[in-house]
């Protein structure tokens, strides 16, 4: 054999190798998740845990369910206000970011760049005023908080996002439309947005996804009653911690809906987030 | 009536001065093309008429009424895109009718005439078609259609060719020249192509860095251009120059180049005050004669382009290309004999650019 | 009424206002009032607050505090090997996606799934799994014969900084492989054929190729993670709450610690501003290095 071949060979061997590598290491704590999830306590905690057909059970999810009232709850709330959040992001950032993008704001780079520049302030600057404003409002453990205080990450992330794709829209049809007689909001109704719908749903689904996730805030303004997800979760493993497969269950409940959100919308979200970041 | 006007219009952008106090009478009805490389200011002339981008200074005035403070729509020009720019997500029919919609025109009433204005167009069968699905020459019809059905005082082309490959550009060209002699509408028309210009226009403006260097009939520019930069940008293969200087020879002024000297029209001669500023001689490969009259030259270059053949001569202190008709049978070093026609003939001060005017 | 161009500008001036607004109120807002309140003595007590203005004391007392400047030092450490960790482990990864092998769909979900989850589910599951007596770590590694007794992952001061490290790495290498993957897509294809036309062999063209073309998308991956490891929280609030002895309390988890569970609002406030502070002065970084990326707004 030539000393290329045995040089390609090796570099692919590398290559697969280091890709299995990857794949093994990035899956295996997620299907030890959820083959958890479905082992009974006795087995899980033998030693070594008994891996026999005997052991699988859903009695780890009935058990979530039963207490169902406060996983449930959880995802209500978690839910809404990822909804709402999302929402208004969405309806308030989409014109900013037009606005941002196209109708020659005097310092458009500079507002920019400061909306950029509050993403990457850790939440807890910001958390104790928010707190203490909350607190004077009455607003503590409540959704409505929490959809306001998720804008503070949403609305940058939906402005910075949709000002690309808008930028990236010929500006030739805007100003064909212009001269047909549309106002800008008209052209902002009837041409950028029937042909953004795409980034613009992708850009909702990762704010989305965000939100779902969001622990910190979560933590400091909710208590009982506007509970999301993460919390019922982390509240799970303190109280369970004995009896692992539930806890594990919970957890794999709580992520289903924003993995399955991930996968489907894997595209959009690498291409429009990932770009975004790193090309401004 | 649709005369178009610009009043020492300029325009900056910060700092930088695009267009520099432009004057410029268009006549109603007249096809007249600002012509010019890329940077000169055409396109931002452009918009400034159509209203896309305000003026910094001057007057603009569509129809005797200075608009400078109205949006495209209400000075009522339409215009045609560089790149179509055709609504994507709409269909043909859409495409057309978006204005009318605008309007508020009746379902029955905007159906007719995007009918009328498609069958004009031979784009009846792709109305309900959006515009992914077209070829080059239908999207610009539409995006003319879209112009059209605006019925509007001017029509503003921006570029509007320089996507098409060429069989198509010239077949296009003469859709739009038949339309202007059809509709008989005040157009103003963008190119850096200057067998567009000539081929479209009523008049030409040649652009140079902001400003109109002259305005004038293909034929002017043609054959009276103002300057080198106006000489240079029309015809093809260009214009070229030599550089010599005036002398006597037997009782007739000539413009000597090195071995080559070439008698002067009595006209040209008679329009120089001192001989010798210093001058070049400007003429066009076509009017360049190879034949058994004239100087030594040996040939250097021949290039076959079917119509005609250019051939490259060359002499002790210069070289001259001639555009010979037909597939001329010339061969490398071969031995010519190159002349021009004195009528031919355009001097131009080599430090100002200018042309030396005849008087008269 | 105006010109085209003045009432595409007034319209902009409307459709920014109202997001102009609610970030003034929730975000520029409270950095204010949080750099105020770092100024003030405030505790809560019973469900109100009271306090008083003491100036720059609490940042003096930052400085004298022991815990303080563990917190400071555990943070600069923790960042500075996660950054250089990650960065080097997502390359690879990168490396990986980008070669011929590498270029199924498949991989790229998997790149997802570590961010999609929820970080504090991420917590949850591996809590379990760095269980001392049950966890699968130690009984794979017991298994394979590598230790005798289980490891107490998260209860051995130093240790459990370094696993709470290791847990963090494993979640953030695939975003910033996405990251630096599409840089990597970016290189022009042709530059590589030059290259193996000019003799340059695999490493030659890593070397002299991929890594000058890379270098902004990696100072900007650098920035990121920077910045992301700075904010480290969920991990620790559910692995360690800082044990133990302290030994995992970065500064994020200390700010939060000292004003909700110490209620001294005013010193978590001082700590939350120190942590501003080198944010702030890494996303000048951040933004410098997008510049002239940055494209202008056409109007």
């Amino acid at each position: 054999m030539s000393r290329r071949r045995i040089g390609r060979i090796v570099g692919r061997s590398i290559v697969v190798g280091g890709l299995a590598l990857f794949v093994a290491v990035t899956v295996a704590p997620l299907l030890w998740l959820v083959i958890s999830s479905l082992m009974e306590q006795q087995a899980l905690t033998a030693k070594p845990p008994d891996f026999s057909a005997g052991s699988f059970t859903l009695a780890n999810y009935a058990g979530v369910f039963a207490a169902a009232a406060q996983l449930g709850q959880g995802f209500a709330n978690s839910f809404l206000v990822a909804l709402f959040t999302t929402a208004v992001a969405i309806a308030v950032g989409a014109p900013a970011a037009y606005a941002l993008a196209r109708l020659a704001i005097p310092g458009a780079n500079t507002i920019l760049l400061m909306i950029l520049g509050t993403q990457m302030l850790p939440g807890i600057v910001i958390a104790i005023p928010l707190f203490i404003v909350m607190s004077h409002l009455g607003l503590v453990d409540t959704r409505l908080a929490l959809i306001i205080v998720y804008l503070s990450f949403n609305l940058p992330i939906v402005i910075w996002i949709l000002r690309g794709f808008f930028l990236a829209i010929p500006p030739g049809i805007e100003r064909a439309a212009a001269v047909d007689g549309a106002t800008t909001a008209q052209i902002f109704r009837l041409i950028v947005l029937p042909i953004s719908l795409s980034p613009l749903f992708a850009t909702g689904v990762f704010a989305f996804i965000e939100s779902w996730n969001e622990f910190f805030f979560a933590l400091i303004l909710t208590r009982q009653s506007a509970r999301t997800a993460p919390l019922v979760i982390s509240q799970f493993a303190g109280q369970y911690q004995t009896v692992f497969g539930q806890m594990m269950a919970a957890a794999a409940l709580a992520i289903a809906p924003v993995v399955a959100l991930a996968i489907l919308f894997r595209n959009m979200i690498m291409k429009g987030f990932a770009e975004g970041m790193v090309k401004g | 009536m649709a005369e178009v006007e610009l009043r020492a219009v300029s325009k900056s952008f910060g700092k930088v001065a695009v267009c520099k106090s432009l004057d410029l009478q268009v006549a109603d009805g007249e096809f007249v093309t600002l012509l010019g490389p890329s940077g000169c200011g055409k396109t931002t002339t452009l918009n400034l008429i159509a209203g896309l981008e305000d003026a910094s200074a001057g007057d603009i005035l569509i129809g005797g009424r200075r608009v400078n403070d109205l949006t495209p729509f209400e000075r009522d020009v339409a215009m045609v895109f560089q790149n179509y720019a055709l609504y994507p997500h709409m269909t043909v029919a859409e495409n057309i009718g978006f204005t009318l919609r605008l309007r508020r025109v009746s379902r029955e009433a905007m159906r007719q005439r995007v009918a009328a204005v498609a069958e004009s167009l031979e784009l009846g069968p792709v109305l309900d078609r959006v515009p992914a699905q077209l070829s080059g020459g239908q999207q610009q019809r539409v995006a003319l259609g879209r112009a059209i059905i605006r019925e509007p005082q001017v029509f503003l082309f921006d570029e509007p060719f320089s996507n098409l490959d060429a069989g198509l550009r010239i077949k296009m060209r003469a859709e739009v020249k038949e339309l202007h002699q059809r509709l008989r509408v005040t157009s103003i028309f963008v190119t850096h192509d200057q067998e567009e210009a000539l081929s479209l226009s009523d008049r030409i403006a040649v652009m140079r860095e902001g400003r109109i260097e002259q305005f004038g009939t293909p034929e002017e520019i043609y054959a009276r251009p103002l300057s080198k930069y106006v000489a240079r940008f029309i015809g093809s293969p260009p214009i070229e120059f030599l550089p010599g200087e005036i002398a006597r020879e037997g009782g007739d002024l000539v413009f000597r180049m090195g071995a080559l000297s070439t008698a002067l029209a009595p006209a040209v001669a008679g329009g120089l005050a001192d001989p010798s500023p210093s001058l070049e001689l400007g003429v066009r490969p076509e009017h360049v004669i190879l034949g058994s009259h004239g100087v030594p030259v040996t040939v250097r270059l021949v290039q076959p382009m079917g119509p005609a053949t250019l051939v490259t001569v060359a002499w002790q202190g210069g070289t001259l290309i001639a555009r010979v008709p037909g597939m001329a049978a010339f061969k490398p070093d071969e031995r010519v004999h190159v002349s021009i026609a004195p009528e031919h003939v355009m001097l131009f001060d080599a430090v100002s650019g200018r042309r030396l005017a005849i008087p008269g | 009424m105006g010109t085209l161009e003045q009432r595409r500008r007034r319209a902009g001036y409307a459709a920014l206002a109202p997001a102009l607004l609610i970030l003034v109120l929730i975000l520029a807002y409270p950095i204010v009032d949080s750099m105020l309140l770092s100024l003030q003595g405030l505790r809560a007590a019973g469900g109100t607050f009271e306090g008083r203005f003491i100036g720059l004391s609490n940042y003096g007392a930052l400085l004298e505090d022991s815990t303080f400047r563990a917190a400071l030092w555990a943070t600069a450490y923790f960042t500075a090997i996660e950054v250089l960790v990650v960065v080097l482990l997502a390359l690879g990864v990168a490396l990986l996606l980008v070669h011929p092998c590498g270029r199924f769909g498949i991989f790229r979900i998997v790149l997802l799934l570590p961010w999609a989850i929820a970080p504090v589910a991420n917590a949850v599951l591996w809590k379990w799994i760095l269980h001392a007596n049950y966890g699968i770590l130690n009984t794979l590694l017991t298994a394979l014969g590598l230790i005798e007794r289980n490891v107490i992952w998260l209860g051995t001061p130093g240790l459990a900084l370094h696993t709470v490290l290791a847990v963090d790495i494993w979640k953030s290498v695939p975003f910033i492989a996405i990251l630096l993957l599409a840089g990597l897509n970016k290189v022009p294809p042709v530059l590589y054929r030059a290259a193996r036309l000019d003799g340059a062999n695999a490493w030659q063209q890593f070397l002299h190729i991929t890594l000058p073309q890379l270098r902004p998308t990696i100072a900007v991956a650098v920035i990121l993670q920077t910045l992301w490891s700075l904010r480290i929280f969920d991990l620790i609030f559910v692995l360690t709450k800082g044990g133990p002895a302290d030994g995992t309390v970065l500064l994020n988890f200390l700010a939060y610690r000292t004003t909700f569970n110490f209620l001294d609002l005013g010193y978590g406030a001082a700590i939350a501003n120190v942590i501003f502070a080198v944010s702030l002065v890494l996303a000048l970084g951040y933004i410098w290095l997008l510049r002239p990326g940055l494209q202008k707004a056409e109007g």
